[in-house]
């Protein structure tokens, strides 16, 4: 095979086993990697009523048949497990250095199954595989993690670990790469907890065969060329970074602020990528192979806090600040390093805490039960309860559970800022009318990176539409997600797609590959995807009532800002989006689609 | 007066962050970039406009925080008053 590397790896942490096996050829083809691939094998082996923290649950890494090559930004790999968060099917997604060392090493995925009999870790270096204890980094944070692994293993090698958060079997808790990177959301960290499996440590030093070396050099020239060109991937995300967006999405009127309740943030230029750029920002980083490098190196020298690391990024700016109504960037960066020591997805923890201060603010939680006073704007209590929740520590033991549990154990669910109990990210969907239907719609919940309608509705790319129209939003949503699920699957980052679009992935997974994807082709490797995990979370009981939104977004209008009185008007786009996707008007999807897909039973 | 306000790229390149101007007489959102660009010494135009005058995609213009792509784009008159938004293309997520 050229493009896959042809081979996985099956670790059974309960035998203390780890084989080799051929990939199958023709899910590769029909899936290609990634998410793709690796939901189709996670789908063939794993029953859907699993319990995500049981032995039976699995859980597998996988990168993409572009993953480790040049091209565009080719770093990214795919963790896929049932969530312990929102019993769907997870991918969780995530760049650096890690996985194109998996593939230097030779192979396209890991599958981990079972469970260890004592806290333990992989090394791999190329054929050389072998489970070892990690009895003596449980515990540590997942850069001392990655520390005491380089110290004893290999130099050179990459690693992905969990830090205590996963230990601890926190809900949100998430796979961090490179010390600072992170399969954020769904709560991947916490099934690798549950296999008693802390980390992966690779080392590779092979390469990857491309099928047409001349025409995929040729494809990465126009890329490099399409990137360098466009605005946004050669200047705005290098110069400013994600947070860039802090300002841009609260003049539009759609930052969500103190748990949604309101959509402007008064704080906002305190906590934008500008000031950030002018204050702890030391310099730019990129993943492996990127010519983009949005990622931020930081340190809070000169505040009230200590620590460097990298971040925060837009989505977790937004959630441990304007979400709680903190407009102080130094305890939000805190926050951001703590939740990246202790491997913890910043989304959902800091719309946690927010979920709780206005549980608080109702009178739903006393001060006595939290252990301080909590009110929204609390910069302290924030960072205070952040670090509580990693350890499970006092009040820190609900917050582990998500909003949606929380809320729902004080009898107030519908406080939780949730669709199918993922957190929400950063855009309040009833003035952005597309992003709404993305949501209810996406196989794992709230989730701002399965349909980005954010980019033509309010960024204007790759071109204006109109936020507040619901027409042709369905047809907008399946094409977004359809392509999504393609990028994850390949192993390139989403934010190449501000500058490249299908043509250029169809060009590269063919000249990588070998196999001749068209358009249209490449467009049905997502549309299979996108169906696949959705007949995997029909069967797991998420039903399609779950296509829907907190009440607070369909019927309470926005207070504040530009976009004031509007809502979110899902049930004028669900019905044609179902039909746009071949599937009956329950959300079903039909025998006939099932049998264009090759996913018919 | 109307209030003018540089986001992102254009607050790094200016070194400015908001401007002050008086309202002119029928004045359009067009017009006024060209006379902001007269006063200031850095050019700027060049992030927000393509060579033929015409927004680049992704160019967000609000006039009290509309975008102007859903008024009348360039043509948008601006008045005394107003506050206006310069945002280049940028995007993250």
């Amino acid at each position: 095979m050229s493009g896959w590397q042809g081979k996985l790896l099956r670790v059974d942490l309960t035998a203390g086993t780890c084989k080799t096996e051929k990939l199958n050829e023709k899910w590769a083809k029909d899936y290609l990697g990634g998410r793709g691939l690796g939901s189709k094998y996670f789908v063939e082996e794993v029953a859907p009523d699993v319990d995500p923290l049981s032995p039976e649950n699995k859980l597998i890494m996988a990168a993409g048949p572009l993953t480790g090559t040049y091209g565009a930004a080719n770093g990214r790999y795919m963790v896929i497990t049932k969530s312990p968060l929102t019993g769907t099917i997870a991918s969780s997604n995530s760049g650096g250095y890690f996985p194109s060392e998996l593939r230097y090493a030779g192979y396209d995925m890991i599958i981990f199954e079972g469970k260890a009999e004592y806290p333990s870790y992989l090394q791999i270096h190329d054929d050389k595989v072998q489970l070892v204890g990690a009895v003596h980094i449980w515990g540590k944070s997942s850069q001392d993690t990655e520390d005491a692994i380089l110290a004893e293993f290999h130099g050179d090698a990459k690693v992905a670990c969990i830090g205590p958060a996963g230990e601890n079997l926190v809900k949100f808790s998430c796979i961090i790469n490179d010390k600072h990177r992170a399969a954020g959301r769904s709560g991947v960290g916490a099934v690798m907890g549950s296999k008693n499996l802390k980390a992966v440590a690779v080392r590779g030093t092979g390469g990857v065969k491309i099928a047409d070396p001349i025409a995929y050099r040729e494809a990465a020239l126009e890329s490099y060329s399409l990137l360098k060109q466009n605005p946004v991937s050669s200047e705005g995300l290098p110069a400013l970074g994600t947070p860039v967006l802090v300002n841009v999405i609260n003049q539009m009127g759609a930052l969500p602020t103190r748990n949604f309740q309101k959509d402007t943030f008064a704080g906002a230029e305190a906590i934008s990528g500008e000031t950030l750029a002018a204050t702890y920002l030391k310099r730019n980083k990129g993943c492996m192979g990127c010519i983009i490098a949005c990622g931020r190196v930081t340190g809070l020298k000169g505040s009230r806090f200590s620590g460097d690391g990298e971040g925060p990024e837009y989505e977790s700016i937004w959630a441990l600040g304007a979400a709680c109504g903190v407009d102080d960037l130094a305890a939000i960066t805190k926050a951001n390093y703590i939740c990246n020591e202790y491997g913890m997805d910043t989304i959902t923890a800091g719309s946690t805490v927010a979920c709780a201060m206005e549980l608080a603010e109702k009178g739903l939680i006393s001060e006595e039960e939290i252990g301080m006073p909590l009110k929204f704007g609390d910069a302290d209590a924030m960072v205070k309860l952040i670090e509580m929740t990693a350890k499970c520590e006092g009040f820190g033991e609900k917050l582990a559970l998500g909003s949606y549990r929380l809320a729902e154990s004080y009898g107030a669910p519908e406080l939780s800022m949730t669709v199918k109990k993922l957190e929400f990210p950063a855009y309040d969907a009833r003035g952005v009318q597309g992003m709404a239907l993305n949501y209810a719609t996406s196989n794992r919940g709230a989730c701002h990176v399965r349909g980005y309608l954010i980019s033509p509705e309010v960024l204007g790319l790759p071109e204006k539409l109109d936020p507040q129209a619901t027409e042709g939003k369905a047809t907008w949503a399946k094409i977004f997600q359809d392509f999504t699920a393609v990028v994850d699957s390949s192993g390139v980052c989403l934010f190449t797609t501000f500058a490249i679009g299908v043509p250029q992935f169809a060009n590269f997974c063919t000249t990588a590959t070998g196999v001749t994807y068209s358009d249209e082709a490449l467009l049905e490797v997502g549309d299979r995807i996108y169906n696949l995990e959705r007949l995997f979370n029909l069967k797991a009981g998420i039903d399609p009532s779950q296509d829907t939104l907190p009440k607070r977004l369909l019927e309470d209008p926005i207070s504040d800002g530009p976009l004031k009185g509007e809502v979110a008007k899902l049930d004028q786009m669900l019905p044609e989006y179902y039909q746009e996707r071949g599937w009956s008007a329950e959300g079903i999807p039909t025998d006939e689609k099932l049998q264009a897909l090759g996913l018919a039973s | 007066m109307i209030k003018v306000e540089f986001y992102s790229l254009l607050r790094l390149l200016l070194k400015l962050d908001k401007l002050d101007l008086p309202a002119q007489e029928n004045e359009k959102v067009g017009q006024l970039l060209q006379r902001i660009q007269r006063q200031l010494p850095t050019p700027f135009l060049h992030k927000l406009l393509d060579d033929n005058g015409e927004l680049i995609p992704g160019t967000i213009i609000l006039i009290n925080r509309r975008n102007i792509l859903h008024l009348d784009k360039l043509e948008t008159p601006v008045q005394e008053g107003d506050v206006i938004a310069f945002f280049p293309p940028g995007a993250g997520g």
